[in-house]
């Protein structure tokens, strides 16, 4: 940032000096160069020296100003066409005026690709009626007393889960397949048995591959 | 369509004798918008800007033949000296014959006494140069080869406001 304001003084310094040979007479102002200057200012502004530098692109602006005016007055004399033709009496070489030519040459662009043609067709495409979408009709949504097939069971898992543990508790010890034996049921079988996975898991059940018994720790 | 393609359309046209673009009188036509509207010249001078805006991320300018009165689109100054060298490079003579001609047609309205070019010229004889400059299509000259005329072409190709400023800088 120091270094910033550094810069901001100084451009704002070269500016001063530019003003006062101008008004000196020391240099004209159609000699001058100016883009260095502007873009010096463009490449160091920052949000801190915004407010000098504003300052700095005013005088920079009447400088160009200043500039503009005096090439105006210069075109529009009436002396003009004159100097151009003392400027030819002075048997300029041809190589000089073809210099003059040089960077004044332009290429001009065309798009004949782009034809009113093409414009009319497209614009026929883009305008041609549309036909309107189909109307879609609400659902009417109706009550109805039919169960759903999925259904939500009443209770929770675990709540379940803790039930049938209190169911066996007093069977403890006893071995896996005597807990199945008098269910028929094979969903209730099913269920008993992802039961006992899960307080196995839990460590509220315990097995003894070898015997093939469940039991209770408090049991041992 | 849009006023952005009706305008790349009628300002990147080539017409018959040289021309290219459009007037503002035709832009205006082709937006279907009446230049003897109040507001015609505030809404023309804001499309050619906004234009200019738009196409100047391509590497292009609009600009104003000052011959015809058109307006046109050209490739931007950098760019165009590298695709459209100096055609007269190799032709000294016939660039200073062109020049003469240019100080000569324009202060007399486009139109240029063979007399008067010679004179500036200081050549004994400047028809033959007259002649090829006709064949390049910058100009034409009568049947008694006593006057020439500007096309509008070399409005197109060669920037005359910044020669003349370069010759006014030159000569200050």
């Amino acid at each position: 940032m120091v270094e910033a304001k550094d810069i901001s003084e100084e451009l704002n310094k070269k500016i001063e000096e530019i003003q006062q040979k101008v008004y000196s007479g020391e240099i004209a102002l159609l000699d001058l160069e100016l883009v260095t200057l502007f873009n010096n200012l463009k490449d160091t502004l920052t949000v801190k020296n915004i407010n000098k530098h504003s300052k700095s692109y005013k005088e920079a602006c009447t400088l160009l100003d200043q500039k503009f005016k005096e090439l105006k007055n210069l075109l529009g004399s009436s002396t003009i066409e004159k100097t151009f033709i003392e400027y030819l009496k002075t048997n300029p070489k041809e190589e000089e005026i073809v210099k003059l030519f040089e960077n004044c040459w332009r290429e001009v662009f065309y798009m004949d690709t782009l034809s009113i043609n093409f414009l009319r067709f497209s614009k026929n495409l883009l305008c041609k009626e549309k036909k309107p979408s189909p109307e879609e009709e609400p659902i009417e949504i109706q009550e109805t007393n039919e169960e759903f097939i999925v259904k939500i069971p009443k209770h929770k898992f675990t709540e379940k889960m803790m039930n049938y543990f209190k169911s066996i508790r007093n069977k403890l010890p006893c071995s896996f397949d005597s807990l199945f034996e008098e269910e028929v049921d094979d969903i209730k079988l099913c269920k008993s048995f992802v039961y006992i996975l899960h307080l196995l898991q839990s460590g509220m059940l315990n097995y003894q591959k070898e015997t093939n018994f469940l039991f209770l720790e408090e049991d041992e | 369509m849009n006023e952005m393609s009706i305008l790349m359309h009628v300002l990147s046209r080539k017409l018959e004798n040289n021309r290219v673009g459009a007037t503002k009188k035709e832009i205006l036509h082709a937006l279907s918008f009446s230049h003897k509207n109040k507001n015609a010249d505030i809404y023309f001078q804001d499309l050619i800007a906004n234009v200019a805006k738009y196409i100047e991320p391509l590497g292009l300018q609009i600009k104003y033949n000052p011959i015809d009165n058109n307006w046109f689109i050209t490739y931007e100054p950098e760019i165009s000296n590298i695709i459209k060298a100096n055609p007269f490079e190799d032709k000294p003579k016939l660039a200073a014959t062109l020049f003469c001609v240019l100080i000569c047609c324009l202060r007399n309205s486009g139109i240029g006494k063979v007399h008067q070019i010679k004179e500036l010229r200081k050549k004994k004889s400047i028809i033959e140069d007259l002649k090829e400059l006709e064949s390049l299509g910058y100009i034409t000259l009568d049947d008694n080869q006593l006057q020439v005329k500007l096309t509008p072409l070399i409005g197109y190709q060669l920037d005359l406001n910044k020669l003349f400023i370069k010759l006014a800088l030159k000569l200050k």
